[in-house]
């Protein structure tokens, strides 16, 4: 799983990339934790390339919309291809988490 | 351990054998060199010198011999009548001077009227030493014409013969110095002459010449030998025969140079491999003395010198190679015992004794990682063998948290009338994170399939308590979205990991087979109704319990005609991977269903779901849970 953190100013666009399941959550948790220090109110993440994510990942990305909802701040998940929609929609992600 | 031939010691007293033998080679040519040179210069000084020497000593013979006759010329002029002192003056010649071997006085024809031949010749017999005097001249001897008594009274002056075989008294080599005489009145009367013998001469120069590498020659005043160690030569041949068959064009130009008077040296080739050196002086008769050395000749002292020289290089270099080896073998004999300690180590006794070092140098370097190498092989073992006996009793504990696990979820089917269900688990690891339970109460069966978000001992302990909260609350006679909602806000108290788990909980109504249920984020379960294609129940897409409380699941209902199957799953099925990542699907799982006959009990069923799945992977890593519950519902199918 790459993880490409791009900042413009309090505004974060992430790029994903690959598959997140449970050999590498670990590092995807340490790759997303510059996004949980505060200083963005708007994250945006672009998941064109994210392949398959497992329910390991699934935590990764609630402890991050935990985070940003407990700041007010705003976290968006981008053109998800439709394998990997399923897996946040059978799980009931999609209400907690915004999915466009 | 032997090495032999390859062993270091043998090896770097090679090459300081090959280095040295080589610098020896070079160093012995260079010195062989400047040796020659040196020797070439020594023997041209010494022939400088031999040549002197020759030269005066020749001189001095001739001097002698000239100035014996001008002491008694005078006394022979103011008597020119008297023929007994005459004979007297040659016997006196003779006799008083050892270089005289001969002496003659011959008047000039008619002198003493009448008389062509008045000659007396004074000699010293060869054979008897006795001193003889005959009178000379004969129709057969008529001397006035011969060169000793011709030229001189020609030119007028005192002069030296050619060298000559004298035929008659003498009968030897000799040559003759003459001198005119004239009476009181000044009128020429004859001649004075004096001999000496050349084989004389010639023993005296050979005495002169120092060694076998030099000889002298004398030769005369047209170039032909009087003296030369071949004696074939002398009277025989010229100087310029002899260089003229050389072929050595400096040879010839020396000779000429010679003959002319003049003194000089040179190197030539007499024809053989080696070159001569050739020093030559004029006498003051016209004679010259040549002396010859040959360079070759004394190069035999430097050839013997050679051989000491390469003796003693080849029994130094067979000394050094042994004193090398030796003293490198010493020198190296720690890291024999080195590489025999690091053997003993590599064999696994990790104990063995480093041998110590004195030297402070590599070896001592060496000594030290061997000694560090062994410290830390030692520290490194204990270290794995605590480690290991850690991970044994992790690994115990897994197997114990595994048993509980397993032991946790319900072995015993109920026996129903119009009811069977099987279920499995096979983890992915050794504890996973998947459950299932069922319970009958009140005329119904409760069921629901969890997946636990994550792996380990922590989602097995959250599956303990999404196992325990259900089997508490689930027969209680709530709705479904009730009991689910009471199990999420179990799960949430106390949830500070985010864990979360995807349930899917069902009750049906052995009666009337009718199933509420709730899908708290489960995969959609496969219904398979005995009269048609077999479907996903989309469920309400509740979410997964255990991340907020108090959330609102949504309950539904579905009535089950007799006959249908329920297949529950989790993503462990439709997920499983082959290597490249394609997955099993739902579209697999739901022909596999479509295919499958109804007869087919739960249980087979299930075992059958399994192995589809294990056939599609291949043997890949299975790298989540896989979990199974097939409920099939309707009296008159089972089995």
């Amino acid at each position: 799983m790459n993880v490409t953190i791009t900042e413009e100013g309090s505004r974060a666009s992430v790029r994903l990339e690959g598959r997140l399941d449970t050999t590498n959550a670990d590092q995807f948790m340490k790759d997303i934790t510059p996004l949980m220090d505060g200083n963005h109110t708007e994250i945006d993440m672009d998941c064109t390339d994210m392949e398959y994510t497992s329910s390991q990942g699934l935590r990764m990305f609630l402890m991050l919309q935990k985070n940003v909802s407990s700041r007010g701040a705003k976290l968006v998940l981008r053109n998800m291809k439709p394998h990997v929609k399923e897996v946040f929609d059978i799980t009931g992600f999609s209400h907690i988490i915004t999915i466009l | 351990m032997a090495y032999g031939r390859k062993s270091i010691s043998n090896r770097l007293s090679r090459y300081v054998l090959l280095i040295s033998a080589g610098l020896f080679v070079v160093v012995t040519m260079l010195l062989g060199f400047l040796t020659r040179r040196i020797i070439e210069r020594v023997s041209e000084a010494v022939a400088a010198k031999d040549l002197e020497l020759a030269v005066s000593e020749v001189e001095k013979v001739i001097t002698e011999v000239e100035r014996a006759v001008d002491n008694v010329d005078w006394f022979v002029e103011r008597n020119s009548h008297s023929q007994p002192f005459m004979k007297e003056a040659t016997r006196e010649l003779v006799t008083a001077n050892p270089n005289i071997i001969g002496s003659a006085v011959a008047y000039e024809p008619d002198y003493f009227p009448g008389k062509r031949w008045v000659a007396y010749y004074t000699f010293i017999d060869a054979r008897t030493k006795e001193i003889n005097t005959i009178p000379m001249g004969n129709p057969d001897y008529d001397y006035p014409m011969l060169d000793w008594y011709r030229v001189p009274r020609l030119y007028d002056k005192p002069m030296w013969s050619e060298p000559y075989f004298d035929e008659g008294a003498g009968s030897q080599r000799m040559a003759t110095y003459s001198k005119p005489l004239r009476d009181t009145s000044g009128t020429f009367f004859g001649v004075i002459t004096s001999d000496i013998s050349l084989e004389w001469l010639a023993g005296r120069i050979r005495d002169i010449a120092p060694d076998a590498a030099s000889y002298a020659v004398l030769v005369s005043a047209n170039g032909t030998y009087i003296a030369h160690p071949d004696s074939s030569k002398v009277l025989n041949q010229t100087v310029f025969d002899v260089t003229a068959a050389m072929g050595d064009s400096t040879a010839l130009a020396m000779a000429r140079d010679m003959v002319a008077g003049n003194r000089g040296s040179g190197r030539f080739n007499a024809g053989s491999d080696d070159d001569s050196y050739a020093a030559y002086g004029p006498l003051s008769n016209g004679w010259s003395v040549l002396l010859v050395r040959s360079y070759a000749a004394a190069f035999i002292y430097l050839y013997e010198f050679n051989l000491f020289l390469g003796l003693f290089i080849v029994l130094g270099l067979i000394g050094m190679y042994l004193g090398c080896r030796r003293v490198i073998r010493r020198q190296t004999m720690p890291l024999v015992e080195f590489s025999q300690a690091a053997m003993t180590i590599a064999k696994g006794n990790f104990k063995a004794t480093i041998p110590a070092v004195k030297s402070k140098d590599e070896l001592l370097t060496l000594h030290d990682s061997l000694v560090y190498m062994q410290k830390s092989i030692n520290e490194y073992i204990a270290e794995l063998k605590t480690t290991t006996a850690s991970n044994e009793r992790y690994e115990s504990e897994l197997n114990i948290a595994r048993k509980i696990q397993m032991g946790m979820l319900p072995q015993n089917y109920p026996q129903l009338d119009n009811c069977s269900l099987q279920a499995m688990v096979q983890p992915a690891k050794e504890v996973g994170g998947d459950l299932y339970d069922f319970l009958v109460a009140d005329d119904a069966l409760y069921f629901m399939v969890g997946d636990v978000s994550g792996k380990g001992v922590p989602a097995a302990l959250f599956m303990a308590i999404a196992r325990a909260a259900f089997r508490f609350i689930g027969p209680l006679g709530l709705p479904m979205a009730e009991v689910m909602s009471r199990v999420n806000n179990c799960l949430c108290d106390g949830n500070k990991n985010e864990m979360f788990v995807t349930i899917f909980a069902g009750r049906l109504d052995l009666k009337t087979g009718r199933m509420s249920y709730c899908n708290a984020g489960h995969n959609p379960i496969l219904v398979s109704p005995p009269d048609g294609a077999s479907y996903y129940l989309r469920a309400e897409a509740n979410l997964a319990a255990g991340l907020f409380p108090d959330y609102p699941y949504k309950g539904e209902e579905l009535l089950l005609s007799p006959g249908t199957r329920l297949v529950l799953y989790t993503d462990g099925v439709t997920e499983a991977e082959q290597r490249d990542h394609s997955q099993f699907g739902e579209n697999r799982l739901k022909e596999w269903a479509d295919g499958l006959n109804h007869a087919v009990s739960p249980g087979s069923a299930t075992i059958d779901l399994y192995s589809r799945v294990k056939n599609f992977t291949r043997g890949a890593d299975q790298n989540d849970d896989i979990t199974i519950m097939t409920i099939q519902f309707g009296k008159e199918n089972k089995k």
